[in-house]
């Protein structure tokens, strides 16, 4: 090969190279993992301390057990059932998601909160409703500590409540 | 090397049915060369975790060279599904819907139905599915349950129990039924709740026979005991 031809092959490789660098205008950028729930001073409360770093903290399902609550399932429903005030004439519906950190002590912070109608399209619900599931959901106990490998971890943990007309029919996970 | 028709065929319908990762050169032998391109971009999430940074954005490259091909969609909706992002994930799986209904309509409608207890929306997407495909509708994601079983629990959960009864019998009389694990335990609690005590029986002991777990004994007590 001539020393031309092989200046030619290694300008055009440098071409292609910097058109497979180049980044898309449409695309996103992301944090560590997708939902990660930095800290926000302007609404996060700053004794909520995770126990190791934030880049080490897993979902509540990496260690394959489940939601991990004293009481299981029923007693995050019963609470709810027993604490949640439906508004009056409310014809509000759909979904809200509110998702926090449980850290190795399990201890609960960094609460987001996100709200949907019935079409999965985001939607505000009325203060009476959103608020005082936040509320209540800062106030819920019982959160299990989980290990991975034997080590204690801090996890991402939600609740999504289905709301009808107001009235909470369904929690989940 | 010549190319054989079967091995394209293998190929064609290992990629229209398969929901785990393509085979990129399928759409390489079938000319379609962007979509080979972008499946081949969608390799690169091989090692990382779904969530990841590098899982997403290498799935942001393989859209960016082929937006009309579902599979990159839905592979970048499982992190939003699974964190409970529920208006993300709508947006990425409509979108893998979109491009291709038959390989992912029967995935969104049980996902409705497991992660967001949607009844009507779940009923929608495997009714919408049953009328575009003319082979079996298959399973639920994690395999547990046909898609008409799911079906007939989202109408038990609207309150439809007739109606989720009628979709169970007729599902176990078709040529392409195999039995499921909870099967009969849900066809017996149907029966039970409708006021059908022998059926309701022969189904919890037919769930005991095939697998006995403790919810068919749990609720044939219950029915003897009525």
């Amino acid at each position: 090969m001539s020393r031309i031809s092989l200046l030619k092959c290694i300008a055009v490789l440098g071409l292609l190279a910097s058109c497979r660098s180049e980044k898309p205008a449409t695309l996103e950028e992301y944090p560590r993992w997708v939902g990660d729930i930095g800290f926000d001073s302007n609404l996060d409360d700053p004794a909520f301390q995770l126990c190791k770093d934030d880049y080490r903290a897993k979902q509540y399902f990496n260690m394959n057990e489940g939601v991990q609550f004293e009481g299981e399932k029923p007693a995050i429903d019963t609470y709810f059932k027993n604490a949640y005030k439906k508004p009056e004439n409310s014809n509000q519906s759909g979904l809200i998601r509110i998702r926090f950190m449980v850290n190795c002590k399990g201890e609960t912070g960094r609460f987001r909160l996100i709200s949907s109608n019935n079409e999965y399209q985001s939607m505000a619900f009325s203060e009476e409703i959103s608020t005082q599931l936040l509320e209540l959901t800062k106030g819920l106990e019982g959160w299990k500590p989980l290990k991975m490998n034997s080590l204690e971890v801090d996890y991402y943990q939600y609740l999504i409540f289905r709301i009808e007309k107001g009235e909470i029919i369904e929690i989940l996970p | 090397m010549r190319k054989s028709p079967f091995l394209f065929f293998f190929l064609f319908v290992s990629l229209q049915n398969g929901i785990s990762q393509p085979n990129c050169l399928a759409f390489q032998y079938a000319g379609e060369e962007t979509k080979y391109l972008s499946c081949l971009e969608t390799e690169k999430c091989a090692g990382h975790y779904q969530f990841s940074r590098e899982f997403q954005t290498h799935l942001d490259h393989a859209i960016a060279l082929d937006s009309t091909w579902g599979y990159p969609y839905r592979a970048k909706s499982v992190a939003y599904l699974k964190s409970g992002e529920f208006i993300r994930w709508k947006q990425l799986v409509d979108k893998a819907v979109l491009y291709n209904p038959a390989d992912n309509l029967g995935y969104r409608g049980w996902c409705r139905y497991q992660f967001f207890r949607d009844y009507t929306g779940a009923i929608a997407d495997i009714e919408k599915l049953e009328t575009i495909v003319n082979y079996d509708i298959g399973y639920s994601v994690n395999g547990d349950y046909h898609l008409k079983v799911a079906k007939a629990l989202c109408y038990k959960a609207l309150n439809q129990k007739e109606k989720a009864i009628e979709i169970i019998e007729a599902h176990f009389l078709s040529e392409e039924y195999f039995p499921g694990n909870y099967d009969y335990l849900h066809l017996g609690v149907l029966y039970l709740e409708t006021g059908q005590s022998e059926k309701a029986q022969e189904a919890f002991l037919l769930q005991q026979e095939r697998n006995p777990i403790a919810e068919s004994h749990y609720y044939l007590a219950i029915d003897y005991f009525q």
